[in-house]
Parts: structure tokens; sequence; C-alpha cells
């Protein structure tokens, strides 16, 4: 399957799928006014990639801020990995500043939510 | 605990509000200043000049841009000067750019030694008495002779600023205590390029030094550090977030205060009501400030008199609620995905708010005074780790 990428813009992130490398990632910030559109094709990217995934799948979220708007889109792309994890390994690794309270939250929230491996992880 | 939103701050907030008009804006900055902070205030003046005014003049922006490093440096130099008083931490330095109708104006203000305010005012009153030719003759001899300036460039910048704009440099001297006065001064910058120095004396222009003071002396007493009064856009909201991270004084809640920042101004772009379709954004009012322990960030807009009601009762709602059944109510909305297209009627701004920060949301609501809409002040406080 051919490998996505979007590169950040100021308000949003940088998109890496690339099953070739084994590179699942999203990063930076994610504040666009309009989630939706943009989510759009990461999502269609995943659906697909579910039909035949990877034996395993580490996908990193490492953002720095995400706003309610992509909260949403991303509880969807989490929902969508579950599908990968029918047919192959699926992990999820949310990072999050130390510092940073709300994106922590965040991921324990996302945890909560959904059946996959999901680790929060913190960093310096 | 929870104490009511200042009456006198909603007031200052619908003054504001009401009194720019399309395309206008006004933004105040009280605090420390360093290069970077300077670099991001150009940086938001810049995406307002090139979006809310539509001029394309290279030339006009090029002014603006230079004058303002011209304040903003006036302002830094000044600052180390005085950076070991002690009068430094209580009266900071403000930076003030507006624009109202075809005019922009650059004011500062910043401490000076009571003894200083004399040979200043000898400065700054040789200045104003010259005449373009005249200006740029002292300007050329001052670069000759740097003696002439015993506090390094200080006089250049003056004089350059005053270059610059075609117009003579408001200012005004604010006693403060024994030691320190306010030195406030106001560059003001036609948009038409025939609008000259002979318009420079009317009363308009020095009611606007005087608008500034009364700002500033607003925001004093509220405590407020920010406050940006015109029309919000996504440009605009990542100009302002970048300014609020570089702020150096509040390390530990920055990231929180940025964050809270992106869902109050992206709320008021989402649900603010537009005067006019054409407008380049939604009118707003947004201040930042702190009391006590705790900073509250604070959003004003309009929206239609019909949705008043239902913001009322939701806020009502998520303040009736604790910790626990907020979190699961944002639990419950982030899992609805029939309201996915519709994420304007979710309520998850609110309630993430209401999450982030950790107790009621304040609000009020005002009839406005323009067609069947009503005046919406929001505030989110948030307490500040020691």
């Amino acid at each position: 399957m051919e490998k996505l990428f979007i590169e950040e813009t100021e308000d949003t992130p940088e998109v890496t799928l690339d099953p070739q490398e084994g590179v699942f990632k999203i990063s930076k910030i994610s504040v666009p006014e309009n989630a939706l559109d943009f989510y759009r094709p990461i999502l269609d990217w995943i659906k697909e990639y579910a039909e035949d995934p990877n034996a395993q799948t580490v996908f990193d979220f490492d953002l720095e801020y995400v706003n309610t708007a992509s909260s949403k889109q991303v509880i969807q792309v989490i929902l969508l990995l579950q599908k990968v994890a029918e047919k192959g390994d699926v992990k999820v690794n949310w990072y999050y500043e130390s510092i940073d309270e709300d994106m922590k939250a965040l991921g324990l929230r996302y945890k909560k939510l959904v059946s996959v491996p999901f680790e929060v992880i913190e960093v310096e | 605990m929870a104490q009511e939103l200042t009456n006198n701050l909603f007031d200052i907030a619908f003054q504001l509000f009401n009194r720019v008009g399309d395309r206008d804006f006004e933004y105040v900055y009280k605090g420390y200043f360093d290069h970077d902070i300077t670099k991001k205030i150009l940086f938001l003046a810049d995406s307002s000049i090139g979006r809310l005014t539509g001029f394309s003049q290279a030339t006009l922006q090029k002014r603006i841009y230079y004058i303002m490093v011209e304040g903003l440096q006036n302002i830094t130099h000044h600052q180390d000067e005085v950076a070991n008083e002690p009068s430094f931490d209580k009266y900071p330095p403000v930076f003030a750019i507006q624009k109202y109708g075809d005019r922009y104006y650059i004011s500062t203000g910043n401490i000076i030694a009571n003894p200083n305010i004399d040979p200043l005012k000898v400065k700054l009153e040789r200045i104003n008495s010259m005449d373009q030719e005249e200006l740029k003759k002292f300007h050329r001899d001052m670069l000759r002779n740097g003696s002439i300036s015993d506090k390094g460039g200080a006089g250049l910048g003056l004089i350059e600023m005053s270059r610059k704009s075609g117009n003579k440099l408001l200012y005004s001297f604010v006693h403060l205590d024994d030691d320190y006065s306010y030195f406030y001064m106001q560059t003001l910058i036609p948009t038409d390029a025939n609008f000259g120095v002979a318009d420079m004396d009317n009363g308009q222009a020095f009611s606007s030094l005087e608008n500034v003071k009364t700002l500033h002396s607003h925001m004093n007493k509220e405590n407020l550090s920010l406050m940006f009064n015109g029309f919000f856009n996504q440009e605009n909201l990542l100009s302002l977030l970048s300014i609020i991270k570089s702020r150096p004084n509040l390390p530990l809640t920055t990231i929180k205060i940025s964050n809270v920042m992106v869902e109050m101004i992206q709320n008021i772009i989402k649900h603010g009501s537009k005067l006019s379709e054409d407008q380049v954004g939604v009118p707003g009012v947004f201040f930042l400030g702190q009391t006590g322990d705790e900073t509250h960030l604070t959003a004003a807009n309009l929206v239609q008199a019909g949705a008043a009601e239902s913001i009322s009762s939701n806020i009502e709602y998520l303040n009736g609620l604790d910790r626990e059944q907020v979190s699961d109510l944002y639990d419950q909305i982030l899992l609805d995905f029939a309201a996915e297209t519709s994420a304007k009627k979710t309520g998850l701004g609110l309630s993430d708010l209401r999450i982030k920060s950790d107790r009621p949301l304040k609000y009020q609501f005002r009839d406005a005074q323009v067609g069947d809409s009503k005046f919406y002040i929001l505030q989110t406080s948030i307490k500040t780790k020691k």
C-alpha cells in the first residue's frame, strides 16, 4: 500500500503512514478550524490499510496539542486501529510532555475508551 | 469560592467591542518584553495589517513595521535601564497597536525616572519642531556624531519614528511616585499617503493617546496583561498563541493557558455572529489576566439572541456537574458520531473548558446594540501552580 505523508502546517500535524518502513505517526500540533476535512484522507487510508495490515503496527501520537474539533477525529483514528487489530498486532503510543496535564489527560481518556493496547508515555 | 465576573471587566469588554468599526482592531500587551516577544508581536500585527486592511501598499506596511520595531526597541532599551529597580515589576511597560478607520496608532508606555523627564521633553520638542528636511539633516548629524545622545540610540529611534510616520510624536507623562513616572508616546500613521503633518494637531489624535492611557489603567486595575479587540480568525489565533507561548513568566501554566486559549478563540470563530458576511473574521474581545493564584481568560462576542438561552443552560448544567460527571459527559460526546458533522452542536468545547479549568465557568449576557444579538462574555480560570 502506498504511503501517506502530510507535511505539518502551523495548525495541522505532520502525518506519516508508511507500511514499508513500519512508521505510523501523527506529530506536532493539531488545531485546525476544520478537523473533519483534514482527517478524512487519514481515516480513508487506515480503513484501506485495515484490510491487509502489517503483522505489527505501532502507531505513535506525539502531539503538542489537540483541539476539541480534532479530538473527535483522533478517536476515530484510534477506533479504526481496533479494526486493524482484527488482522494484526496493534500498539498505540501516546506521548506527552511531562508538564502538559491536558495532553496526558486526553491520552488516558483515549486509553480508557478503546480496546487496543495503548500506552501513555511521558517525555521530558 | 467562585467569584462573579467583575462588572467592571464586563463593561470594559462591552465598551471596547462597540467602538471598533469594520476592519478596525486594537491590541495591547503589558509586561516584560524580550526579543522573542517583540518578534511575535510584529508577526501578529503583520497578519492583522495584511488581512484586515486589504491595503497592498508595501510602503505602508513597511512603515508600520518599522515604527513598531523602534517603539518596541525603545521599551526594551528603557526596561534594561530600570530592570533592577523595585518599581519595574510594579509598573511594567505597555505596547499598543490600534487601527481606527484610516489611521494606525502605535503607542508605548514605560517608566522613567523623574529627573529624566525634562531632558526627554527637550529632545521630543526639538524633534517635533523640525520638518522632514530638518529631521533628515538632524539624523545624519547624529549618525556622524554619536556623542550628541548620551543615551545610546534612544534619540535616533525617536527621530526615525517621527520621520517614518511623517507626524509629530505625541507624548504624555503620568506621575507614579516620588521616583518614577510613566512615559507614554504615540505615533500616528495615516494609511493615506497624502495625509500628512498638517493634519497632526487635531484633537482626535490626542484623544487616542488618552484612550491608550485609559486602556492601560483599566488593564492595571483588572490585572490584565493582554487584550485583543477586533476580528478573530485562525490566523490571528495562531499569532496570539505564539505570543502566549513566548511569555517568560508562566512556564508551568503556559501550556494550559495556550490550550484553553485555542478552545476559547475557536469558540468565538465557530459560534460568534458576524456583523456582515464579508467580514474577515468574527468580531470579539479577548483578555488574559491574573488575580491572586488564578490566570483568567475572557472572551466576548455576539451570539444570536435565540442561542443565548441554550448557551446559559448548557453552562449551568456543566457547572453543576462534578469532575467525574463532566468527564463522562465528554466521553459520551466524543463517541457520539451522529453529531460528528455538526460538531457545533455537541458542546464539546464548553465541556472541555470546564474540565481544563476544573472550576465553574463564568459568563454573562447583555443586550447588544446591534440587531437581534446578545453580547456574550465567557471566562475560564486556571489555577496557577506555584
